[in-house]
């Protein structure tokens, strides 16, 4: 990482934090809510807009997070040049993949598809 | 290409525990424990989402004891990487940096996590006990 990469890379990871603060109680909260629930229930709780928009938020910026951190971590423990950037690239496309079919889930509850 | 042989830092078996280190290492895991996490989350998501078995397979592991034990470090871990996030966001805009306080903080975030674990999971298996 260069010198403004890494800043980026510090601003970013402080504002996801804060953003997660809230939507990670909310998502406590929200399973709490939902204990044993059926899957009809789960329908009816994320086709609400309000539900669905929190829960759309909460799994871009998690796995945006997440991606920021687990990066920290592989570049603290892989010190091979080529492992570091092979683990680099499957931590980016396996965030980038979960967050889509989180993304893609949530619209279809919120849309009733 | 192999790595240059360069002198690296005290690798964490040579230190003696201390609450900062046992707190800053225990923010990793916790935080790695939440993206193992939130794969079983899109999975659970993407059964109510598109698949009943899915669904039904994810609820049932959710309610298996292996399940609950997964839930509890969960909770635990959202609970303990939330509060010492804060912890850490404090720090940055320059409060709480020095030793007596970092000690002070530290605990509180430990006993306000295993009180909100206890109070979220507990409320949560007497809930699901008696809906």
């Amino acid at each position: 990482m260069n010198g403004a990469t890494a800043i980026r890379h510090w601003r970013a990871q402080r504002v996801s934090a804060v953003a997660l603060i809230l939507l990670a109680l909310w998502l406590v909260e929200s399973l709490l809510a939902h204990l044993g629930a059926d899957r009809a229930q789960i329908q009816t709780w994320l086709g609400q807009p309000v539900p669905a928009a929190l829960a759309a938020a909460l799994v871009a910026v998690a796995f945006f997070h997440l991606a920021l951190g687990v990066r920290v971590v592989l570049e603290d423990y892989v010190h091979t040049p080529a492992r570091l950037a092979a683990a680099l690239a499957a931590n980016r496309v396996a965030c980038w993949a979960l967050a889509l079919i989180a993304l893609a889930a949530v619209a279809t509850l919120a849309f009733g598809l | 290409m192999t790595p240059a042989e360069r002198p690296l830092s005290p690798h964490l078996q040579i230190y003696k525990p201390q609450l900062t280190s046992v707190l800053s290492i225990a923010h990793r895991g916790t935080g790695l424990a939440l993206g193992v996490g939130a794969i079983f989350f899109v999975w659970w998501l993407s059964g109510a989402a598109w698949s009943d078995a899915c669904f039904r397979a994810a609820q049932a592991f959710w309610g298996s004891w292996l399940g609950k034990l997964f839930l509890l470090g969960w909770t635990f871990s959202l609970f303990y990487h939330l509060l010492n996030g804060v912890r850490h966001l404090l720090w940055d805009i320059g409060f709480g940096f020095d030793l007596p306080t970092t000690y002070r903080t530290g605990w509180t975030v430990v006993a306000v996590s295993v009180l909100l674990t206890l109070f979220a999971f507990g409320g949560g298996l007497y809930a699901w006990g008696s809906p």
